[in-house]
């Protein structure tokens, strides 16, 4: 059974899609995270043109972590006054974000640089996990406590102006870097189409020193105001949001979610972490290869009025 | 323990269908009911002893389907295109005595090729090259290869055949290559559409269902952009044009893909926010039904 996507301009299997949400949500219910950086390259790789890939993934981010925000939210692990600083700063990334793809579609140089982008942080992002719970699961083998939280230390972080005082992270820091933090996450949930938890975690967790259990909470409460106001700017300046394609993902996403998390229970941490880097490097690795091995077409073909 | 090893199971299944999904993509059969195609006067379709030498013939077509809705369930399309042959001096259907060739073009548009090269290692888009007006869609269906009946000049001044298709190079681009690069972009677009369907050519597609009754059937892809198209049918008798004929054919968007689409580029940002609202829900409302469930 297929269905018309509006935007995108193809005509696509309802299953193909929704199995897509679901096995997206599956994995990111499993490992809490938002999955964006799987929706899009899955998306371009069915033939989605890659800026409506990346503004209809900002509309499935939404969905998928407006749940998670809000069970944060009555466990008490949101830092509210954190997250709006955050969300200052993403809202600043996100329309700097925007404009980056709307310059990039024109010059015609938006896919190769998404691929770039996706292989860069994928590949960082992927080796640093793939090291870290190595060793975490090293060490539990060994016997040992796997330790995260150093205790606080004063850097050079702590001499910058306009300190505030953030109560439930128990903190009392500037906030110049959550707001540059924010913008830097913003910027790349505009550009591709991803939550940023990945950043914006081990940001919070090893420069600012919050505590581990605002530290989702709070990155999920940013997720969903950066990527609502992506998916509006995306619409509203680039028309690259497909409604009807964004809908079959969150419907198949949510579902997926759900079972993902019941799943992930069942995990050990170290272990889950190892798995998600192994995925991570995997669409690394497909993105980078398309980039380096000689194309079978050297040509594309691409409408002149700023089409993709 | 067990269940961890089954949860690991399904995860490892999760993820290999999740990257095999898209290789699963199947275009699906085209299934739009057509409406019979109208019956021709009896007396020019049967009987009539063929007459002597006289009357030129001229040719008269029609197309099955003059709009094409797209809506939701929209997977391309099919058009048959069919006509008679009036004073038609030919014995039998299967005669062979004259060739008719079926054209069915889009909407000649701008389009941009572009052409990657090697830059410090990477495969990047570095040359572009573009075309004023190349059309959206070209299809030509005929009784047998072009080639066999009809000589180059007459196919070209007419534009039959995937050889001759208009591509009108901007003057921009025009001046910075050379004839050869230009050559080369021409033929990437001509493969390039063939590959999406959207340039295609049936060799045998016309087929004579009586003396003077032929047909084609002529499948317009999903990607086929929306607008008007033309239909033009030409008779050939021993490679000399005896007649033509023209008719239109017009993709719409329809019912609620149309709604959405004009939504979402007349009322951008509202649009955008709609998205979002639905986004919303759709998380909270998950979240409350699986808590219920759950609990």
């Amino acid at each position: 059974m297929n269905i018309y996507l509006p935007i995108a301009e193809m005509s696509e299997s309802v299953l193909v899609l929704l199995g897509m949400g679901a096995a997206v949500g599956f994995i990111s219910g499993l490992f809490g995270v938002g999955g964006g950086f799987l929706i899009t390259p899955l998306l371009i790789f069915t033939g989605v043109p890659s800026a409506v890939a990346v503004g209809t993934s900002t509309a499935q981010l939404v969905a998928s972590s407006v749940s998670g925000a809000i069970a944060q939210y009555n466990r008490k692990n949101v830092d509210i006054k954190l997250g709006v600083v955050l969300v200052g700063g993403g809202l600043l990334g996100t329309v700097i974000g925007v404009e980056i793809v709307r310059i990039l579609r024109q010059a015609g140089q938006f896919d190769v640089f998404i691929a770039l982008c996706y292989v860069l942080f994928l590949g960082v992002i992927g080796m640093l996990m793939l090291i870290e719970s190595v060793q975490a699961v090293w060490k539990t083998r060994a016997g040992q406590q796997p330790s995260v939280r150093r205790p606080g230390e004063h850097s050079w972080l702590h001499g910058l102006p306009f300190k505030m005082r953030f109560n439930r992270s128990k903190l009392y820091i500037s906030a110049v870097p959550p707001f540059l933090i924010g913008a830097f996450v913003g910027f790349l949930a505009a550009i591709m189409g991803v939550g940023g938890g990945f950043v914006m975690v081990p940001a919070l967790i090893y420069l600012l020193r919050v505590p581990t259990n605002v530290v989702v909470g709070t990155s999920l409460f940013q997720t969903v105001f950066v990527a609502a106001a992506a998916t509006i700017l995306h619409a509203g300046t680039i028309a690259s949001v497909d409604i009807v394609l964004a809908a079959v993902l969150m419907f198949g996403g949510v579902v997926g979610a759900q079972f993902g998390a019941s799943a992930g229970s069942q995990l050990k941490g170290e272990q889950l972490r190892l798995l998600l880097a192994a995925i991570v490097l995997l669409v690394c690795l497909r993105l980078g290869w398309d980039l380096v091995v000689t194309p079978k077409e050297l040509y594309t073909l691409a409408q002149s009025a700023g089409g993709a | 323990m067990r269940r961890a090893r089954f949860i690991r199971l399904a995860l490892v299944a999760a993820l290999a269908s999740a990257m095999t999904l898209p290789l699963l993509y199947e275009p699906a059969a085209v299934a739009q009911t057509l409406p019979k195609a109208k019956r021709i006067k009896p007396g020019l379709a049967t009987g009539q002893p063929p007459p002597a030498p006289g009357p030129a013939e001229r040719i008269e077509a029609d197309v099955s389907t003059r709009t094409i809705a797209i809506t939701s369930g929209y997977s391309g399309a099919e058009i048959l295109v069919f006509g008679t042959i009036e004073n038609s001096r030919q014995p039998s259907a299967e005669s062979g005595f004259y060739d008719v060739v079926v054209v069915v073009e889009g909407a000649p548009e701008p389009l941009m090729v572009r052409k990657k090269g090697r830059v410090a290692g990477l495969w990047v888009n570095s040359k572009t090259f573009n075309f004023n007006a190349v059309p959206s869609y070209y299809a030509v269906a005929s009784t047998r290869p072009l080639e066999e009946f009809a000589d180059v000049a007459a196919l070209e001044e007419n534009g039959i055949g995937l050889d001759a298709v208009r591509m009108a190079a901007s003057a921009g681009s025009a001046v910075r290559v050379s004839s050869e690069d230009l050559i080369a972009y021409k033929d990437a677009v001509s493969r390039l559409k063939q590959a999406a369907r959207l340039f295609q050519r049936d060799d045998y597609g016309v087929i004579f269902t009586g003396r003077s009754l032929f047909r084609a059937t002529i499948a317009l892809p999903a990607t086929v952009p929306v607008g008007p198209l033309t239909a033009r049918v030409y008779l050939f008798k021993d490679g000399k044009l005896l007649s033509r004929f023209q008719s239109r054919v017009v993709l719409e968007r329809e019912g609620i893909e149309r709604w959405l689409y004009a939504f979402a580029l007349d009322r951008p940002f509202l649009y955008g926010i709609v998205t979002v609202l639905l986004a919303l829900t759709t998380g909270v409302v998950a979240s409350a039904v699986f808590r219920r469930r759950g609990a």
